[in-house]
């Protein structure tokens, strides 16, 4: 169970769903194992290990996102009988698995009426009230969903995951500088994240690649290589901050020598020039690095195939611009 | 004083060792399991906030904190300057306050106030664990074993040790390596938390039940302030932390950083 732990963090932090699938499809065999050690009386009661509970939940995820609604049910039954129904934890997740499982719009309606009445009663009821929010965003209301989320944060200015699910919804309305913010809120509350880093990277380059050239655009690009230089610096071999450095990098060079001519630079801090071609270069020979091993070791490459594959393809039209 | 050189010897039943020894060992042992699991039933978790405005109120400084330390490592001048400016002019005018209405007046004595006296309540709980198993033992020990010399410790020592090993027993010529009773008890008293660890697995077991239900509810947050802590007077001082702080950022230069560092390495 222990080892089926470890799986099942490293399943839900990566976007695989081979990974989901195969780890939902072991639901079976673990349920039925926890189920024979607590059907005899006389076995001696261990110390229970909390990991346990986190892996069920792991499992719980998995099946629903595979579609095993079945063993979905026998997970959240197990937790509810150990937590009991009023736990805050259990009711978030037997909100979710009615969402899941909904069919029709009108049950996510009554999802959404049954978390009111819950929020009614207890207004601080943290899981619930994002759930609230996730089925608004699911129902395609996302003003109302931002809504919901600003008024949790208010309550919660501490959360970082409420923060991170509030720059995705403000940029999926694309209002970036909104985005940016919410991002930078998240970082301020875990700062040594990597993954954060590269996503205010993302966020800003997006931001600024969408607008039109001037100076502004280049400041934010020149911010964005910072913040993915700096998730370099966190960790070392971080895919996704190559890739950003690379793309970020190219872009500011590819507008620089079509800025510089109307007016000298250094009126900005970005970058010298010398030293954006130097980055430039040297993310791009990393990312080549990084795509050819890991695409030789089968493991990583079941692990992260959709990154590697998005890796060779900005690998390819950076040769084809340069060519 | 003893003769120097000639060793003390006093004949001691062995029955000493049986009913005397082995039986204080033995209750310390068994009082401290009790104790300890005395003092998981009693533990009572911390009360999480019950509306929203209360939970702000108590996060927000913890946010105001989070913005001091990390700044550096995140935030560049300007969206820094913004984020100051807005914490201290909220910190100052009370934004973040439960009830915005009673800022200034003196905070409700613990005494009366019911959650200042809930929180005393548990101290007291914690002391009285402690204070009446302790008292009990020690005058049942006073009443049947004063007086006893049970054992004699196979190594020399100073005669500042005396009052220490020798407690309970008045005689100014006693070698200093024989233990009496009564000190036997308190050697135990203090000397045996390393068996509670092996026994009740380091104090883990104590703190696991608290652990699991915190990894369950999340938002049963930290409670920053004391009982009977004025929230306002916390939020000023950090406005004027907040105020005072100069702005650098270890994002500046940091492209020299990694080419210096990372790219070098890989012989770039």
């Amino acid at each position: 169970m222990v080892q089926s732990g470890r799986e099942a963090f490293s399943t839900l932090h990566s976007s695989d769903f081979n990974a989901t699938l195969r780890f939902s499809q072991q639901a079976p065999s673990i349920l039925s194992q926890q189920h024979g050690s607590s059907a005899n009386i006389f076995s001696i009661p261990t110390a229970e290990n909390p990991e346990q509970h986190v892996a069920m939940e792991m499992l719980l995820l998995a099946c629903l996102r595979a579609g095993d609604d079945k063993s979905a049910k026998l997970c959240l039954e197990q937790l509810s009988q150990r937590f009991g129904p009023s736990n805050e934890k259990i009711m978030g997740l037997r909100g979710l698995y009615k969402e899941a499982t909904a069919e029709k719009m009108s049950d996510l309606e009554d999802c959404l009426r049954e978390y009111d009445r819950i929020l009614a009663e207890d207004p601080v009821n943290m899981p619930v009230r994002k759930r609230r929010v996730a089925i608004l965003r699911s129902m395609s209301r996302p003003l109302d969903a931002i809504s919901a989320l600003v008024e949790l944060l208010e309550a919660v200015p501490t959360d970082a995951e409420a923060w991170c699910e509030l720059a995705d919804l403000y940029q999926s309305q694309g209002m970036s500088s909104q985005a940016i913010f919410s991002i930078e809120e998240a970082l301020l509350i875990s700062p040594h994240s990597w993954n954060l880093h590269a996503l205010a990277g993302e966020l800003l380059y997006i931001g600024a690649s969408s607008a039109e050239v001037d100076t502004s655009t280049c400041r934010l690009i020149s911010r964005s290589i910072r913040l993915f230089s700096r998730s370099i610096e966190l960790c070392e071999n971080y895919l996704r901050g190559y890739y950003g450095l690379a793309l970020a990098t190219s872009f500011l060079l590819e507008k620089q020598s079509l800025l510089s001519i109307s007016q000298n630079d250094s009126s900005f801090d970005t970058q010298s020039l010398p030293t954006l071609q130097k980055l430039n270069a040297f993310a791009i020979k990393k990312l080549h690095d990084l795509v050819k091993s890991r695409s030789s070791e089968y493991d990583e490459w079941e692990y992260s195939q959709s990154e590697l594959i998005a890796a060779k393809g900005l690998l390819d039209r950076l040769k084809e611009s340069a060519a | 004083m003893a003769v120097q050189g000639l060793e003390q010897t006093i004949l001691r039943d062995p029955a000493l060792f049986y009913w005397i020894m082995f039986p204080i060992t033995v209750v310390m042992i068994l009082t401290g399991i009790l104790r300890h699991y005395a003092t998981v039933l009693m533990h009572s978790p911390p009360k999480p906030a019950s509306t929203l405005a209360e939970s702000r109120e108590r996060l927000s400084l913890i946010r105001g904190v989070n913005l001091r330390n990390h700044a550096c490592a995140v935030l560049d001048k300007e969206s820094f300057e913004q984020r100051k400016s807005y914490m201290v002019a909220a910190y100052q005018s009370g934004a973040f306050l439960k009830d915005p209405a009673n800022r200034g007046q003196p905070p409700a004595n613990p005494m009366t106030d019911p959650a200042g006296m809930e929180a005393m309540m548990g101290m007291m709980k914690g002391n009285m664990m402690m204070m009446i198993p302790q008292t009990l033992i020690m005058s049942w020990i006073n009443a049947f074993f004063s007086g006893f010399v049970i054992l004699k410790l196979p190594f020399p020592l100073t005669i500042r040790f005396k009052s220490m090993l020798q407690s309970g027993v008045l005689t100014r010529d006693l070698d200093v390596r024989w233990v009496s009773s009564l000190s036997w008890y308190f050697l135990n008293l203090f000397g045996l938390q390393s068996v509670f660890g092996f026994i009740l697995g380091s104090d883990n077991a104590a703190s696991q039940m608290a652990q699991q239900m915190g990894a369950m509810n999340p938002a049963a947050g930290v409670n920053p302030f004391q009982p009977g802590q004025d929230p306002d007077k916390l939020y000023r001082s950090e406005a004027e932390n907040l105020e005072v702080m100069e702005h650098f950022c270890i994002l500046d230069g940091i492209e020299e950083r990694i080419l210096h560092n990372i790219a070098s390495k890989e012989g770039f």
